[in-house]
């Protein structure tokens, strides 16, 4: 990791990074604590409802950035509803919800945090055993909801952020009222250990080279070129994902979307590491979900969102319907929308998540 | 369901020599719902997607054009070096097959549908080309959209008078924005059309607009679009084509759809008829492909993403296809080729080609030469332009550097004298009482130049109102004052004098 990571001026309510020696050194990537809050604060600036955006310290002293969704009209509903907790998913951040907090909070309160180790929260070290990482992240949600006060929630995960949600409802289903997964990672095991046995050897693996490559990349972070391209880091997210900025285009007509994705994922790594932790070979999930979903409360309502185009295959969602049976799981098709569902067919995807948050009260 | 009433478009990705997986979907498009590729009002392709989109447009036959894939890739499979051989010539081997192949009126068929993505050399935009005159020109573009520098050649080919390279490298997808493009894709990511890899990779691609995941297999396609794997596997690949069309046609109801107009361009002569009853049972015992695969060793990555699900409701490839691509796969058993496949003679020739690469290069070099001769006029007149080109803007950068490194160095003596002013007159001042108290000042080398001020002081009154005129364009650019003082002022204490004047202006208007 480049030590000139901590050169950049820090603000006050940002987390602060210990001053090295070299924070006089100019820093090689054009990104920084204060750089990514700028930028949020452009994206928030679109919410009309009434918005807190705080940070919440959990017990060990993390810091966990939580944006928090009032209507505006409506001051003392009759009967509290139950709020929507939302997590993102992978190098993202609460600014990526920007297209749903505001339809969603109509209705009851909205909660989004940037995952520990992601956006604007504390960045810790992770430790690099795949339950400990999941342990840590899921532990700082608990910690998070225990300081914010909640007493039950919809949680809603997107992508990584459903992964843990997942894991969460496991370890605490008191707490979760309704499950909903978007896109979820880390459902499927792997091929390979599915057709165990005589399948394996009458189908060979990808060729040698292409495997040693695969070695090599995964001992990086998953991130780790946009950090080591330093000023070119920007252009590098705006080349190889212009879709961020396509798809937030009618919002915002400049860089903003991928400038904040950059900021989110050029600081100093660290919910990355807990996701390489987590993953194993090109984004395969060491603890498969599937092999899990049967812990989940057989009563706790799940729903699933799949995008039609994500890459994401729906047949893993499909599996969880056999496991936890057709009662209380339910798979729903986006149409015409990739990974990113929330920002491809906002309409659809509010119109259906606020069709569940109706379902729970 | 695909929205049938407003006008769709297909658009093909380049992808080098997975094009022949565009051939698969563009035979189930055209056998499953012909309607779909009749009636789309344009058919677009970027590099080997123009290829395919070209054969489709013009009506070729689909069989033929795939067997020519093969045929290209085996012909740069044969070398040592692969497709980097000297002697292996893409361009002329694509050049050829497209005048052999397009019918004589093609460009008429061509006009107005058929959209290829070119990158200008000039600027780098992308350019949809849509208007051919003549097959010539369709021919043309087509080698244009698919040619990659360095890896086909360094002069690029021109078409009507403007020099073009690969399209992938400014647009691979051509129009994917437009809610009603279908975009077909060999790499498995969010494109409409594309293989499923069973991978959860978070991380995703866009390269120049082909969304490409990040995955094992799509790395093993990326390596092979332009160093083209063995023909049994591409036609796996060609097949996995058909059966992701076939998928994306089931999932939007497209299938048993009767649309306007149904007329099979396939229609399967009586000749083909009796193949296909053959070739059902060749599928139907598919263990013979199964035993050629483990003996290659990249075989079943394309199979690993198949899914066994579908594997017995997609029949298979259309006999017109399947028997050309078998066809072209077999012509590589013959005696003396699986001798020269044998490991001593491939190790023979390993070894010899120090000796026999110089003599191989020497002659294909002459022959390009030879090839080259009609158009060296052209391209000779091409490089020259681009050379004084180059040459002209590396005059014009310098020029603007050094003008502007003379305007820094000046303004850093003004605002060191601008500073200095600062300290030793906080409070009100005029330019006049101005001088004395300067001269005062700390350093020597801020003395020395003050008391050549002083030598000029009695200029100063004329000089001065010709630099309070100026301070307008002072302030306003930076290259005004270099010229301003190269004019007005003409020795060198002057001109320090004239800075110093500016810093006091400067100083003014706070």
């Amino acid at each position: 990791m480049d030590p000139a990571a901590t050169a950049a001026p820090i603000h006050n309510d940002c987390e602060t990074e210990p001053n090295s020696v070299w924070s006089w050194w100019p820093s090689w990537r054009p990104t920084s604590m204060s750089l990514l809050k700028t930028t949020e604060s452009k994206i928030l600036s679109c919410i009309q409802n009434d918005l807190w955006a705080r940070f919440v310290t959990l017990p060990n002293q993390d810091r966990i950035w939580t944006l928090t969704l009032n209507n505006k009209g409506v001051r003392k509903p009759a009967a509290p509803k139950t709020p929507l907790v939302m997590v993102h998913g992978f190098g993202g951040g609460v600014g990526l919800w920007i297209r749903n907090l505001d339809v969603l909070s109509r209705s009851r309160p909205v909660y989004a945090f940037d995952l520990l180790g992601f956006g604007r929260s504390s960045r810790p070290a992770f430790p690099s055993d795949a339950a400990k990482a999941e342990e840590q992240f899921v532990d700082s949600i608990e910690q998070w909801r225990k300081s914010v006060g909640l007493e039950d929630m919809i949680l809603l995960g997107h992508s990584l952020g459903g992964y843990l949600a997942t894991s969460y409802a496991i370890q605490y289903p008191s707490r979760v009222s309704h499950l909903i997964l978007v896109d979820p990672w880390g459902l499927p095991e792997r091929a390979q250990t599915q057709m165990e046995g005589t399948e394996v050897v009458k189908r060979p693996s990808p060729p040698h080279w292409v495997k040693a490559i695969a070695a090599v990349v995964s001992l990086f972070n998953p991130l780790a070129v946009i950090r080591a391209a330093g000023p070119w880091g920007p252009g590098l997210v705006n080349r190889f994902r212009p879709d961020f900025k396509r798809k937030f285009e009618d919002l915002f007509d400049d860089d903003t979307m991928t400038q904040y994705i950059y900021h989110c994922n050029a600081q100093t790594p660290s919910g990355e590491v807990g996701f390489r932790a987590m993953s194993e070979s090109l984004g395969w999930a060491k603890r498969p979900m599937l092999q899990r979903v049967h812990l989940l409360p057989p009563s706790m309502p799940l729903t699933m969102l799949f995008g039609e185009h994500s890459w994401v295959v729906s047949s893993s969602g499909d599996r969880v319907t056999e496991i936890r049976g057709e009662a209380h799981s339910k798979l729903l098709l986006i149409e015409k929308a990739s990974h990113h569902v929330y920002a491809d067919q906002p309409e659809e995807f509010n119109r259906v998540v606020e069709d569940i948050c109706s379902s729970v009260n | 369901m695909f929205p049938l009433d407003s006008p769709w478009n297909i658009s093909f990705a380049g992808c080098g020599f997975l094009g022949i997986y565009h051939i698969g979907v563009a035979s189930c498009l055209l056998e499953q719902a012909p309607f779909l590729v009749q009636h789309a009002r344009h058919i677009y392709g970027a590099s080997a997607g123009a290829l395919t989109a070209t054969a489709l447009v013009t009506g070729v036959c689909l069989g033929e054009t795939g067997a020519n894939i093969i045929d290209v890739a085996k012909e740069a499979r044969k070398r040592f070096l692969g497709p980097m051989h000297p002697s292996f010539n893409l361009v002329k081997i694509v050049r050829h097959m497209l005048r052999r192949t397009l019918p004589p009126d093609c460009h008429h068929r061509a006009n107005g549908r058929l959209g290829i993505s070119l990158t200008r050399v000039t600027d780098g935009e992308n350019v949809l080309v849509s208007h051919y005159d003549s097959k010539e020109e369709l021919v043309q573009a087509c080698v244009c959209s698919a040619y990659i520098p360095v890896y086909c050649g360094l002069i690029p080919p021109a078409l009507q008078g403007v020099r073009y390279v690969d399209g992938g490298i400014s647009d691979n997808l051509p129009q994917y924005e437009l809610k009603n493009t279908i975009t077909v894709s060999p790499f498995s990511g969010e494109s409409d059309i594309c293989p499923r890899d069973t991978s959860t990779n978070i991380h995703e691609l866009r390269f120049t607009n082909t969304s490409i995941q990040f995955t094992l297999t799509n790395l093993y396609r990326v390596s092979r679009a332009l160093f083209p794997p063995d023909p049994m596997i591409m036609k796996t690949m060609c097949k996995q084509g058909y059966k992701d069309a076939l998928h994306f046609l089931k999932r939007n109801g497209l299938l048993n759809f009767n649309g306007p107009l149904r007329d099979r361009p396939f229609l399967v002569n009586e000749k083909d008829k009796e193949y296909l009853s053959g070739e059902k049972e060749e599928e139907d015992n598919k263990g013979d492909e199964e035993e050629v695969k483990p003996h290659l060793e990249e075989g079943a990555v394309t199979v690993h993403s198949s899914s066994s699900l579908e594997e017995h409701i997609i029949g298979h490839l259309p006999p017109t296809l399947h028997k050309a691509l078998v066809e072209a796969c077999m012509e590589r058993r013959s005696l003396v080729q699986s001798l020269g496949n044998l490991l001593p003679v491939r190790m023979a020739s390993a070894m010899m080609l120090p000796y026999t690469l110089p003599l191989e290069s020497a002659v294909s070099l002459t022959l390009r030469l030879l090839e080259w001769l009609p158009d060296v006029q052209d391209d000779v007149g091409w490089i020259r332009e681009q050379m004084s080109k180059i040459v002209h803007r590396v005059l014009r950068q310098a020029s603007t550097k050094i003008s502007e490194h003379v305007f820094l160095e000046m303004k850093w003596f003004s605002c060191q004298l601008e500073l200095h002013h600062y300290q030793s007159l906080p409070s009100q001042f005029s330019s006049t009482s101005l001088f004395p108290t300067w001269v005062n000042g700390p350093s020597p080398s801020v003395q020395d130049i003050f008391m050549r001020l002083d030598q000029y002081k009695t200029q100063l009154s004329g000089v001065l109102c010709t630099n309070m005129d100026l301070q307008g364009s002072l302030k306003d650019g930076p290259t005004s004052p270099n010229k301003s003082s190269s004019s007005i002022l003409a020795t060198e204490g002057l001109t320090m004098h004239r800075s110093c004047l500016s810093a006091e202006v400067q100083a003014n208007s706070f």
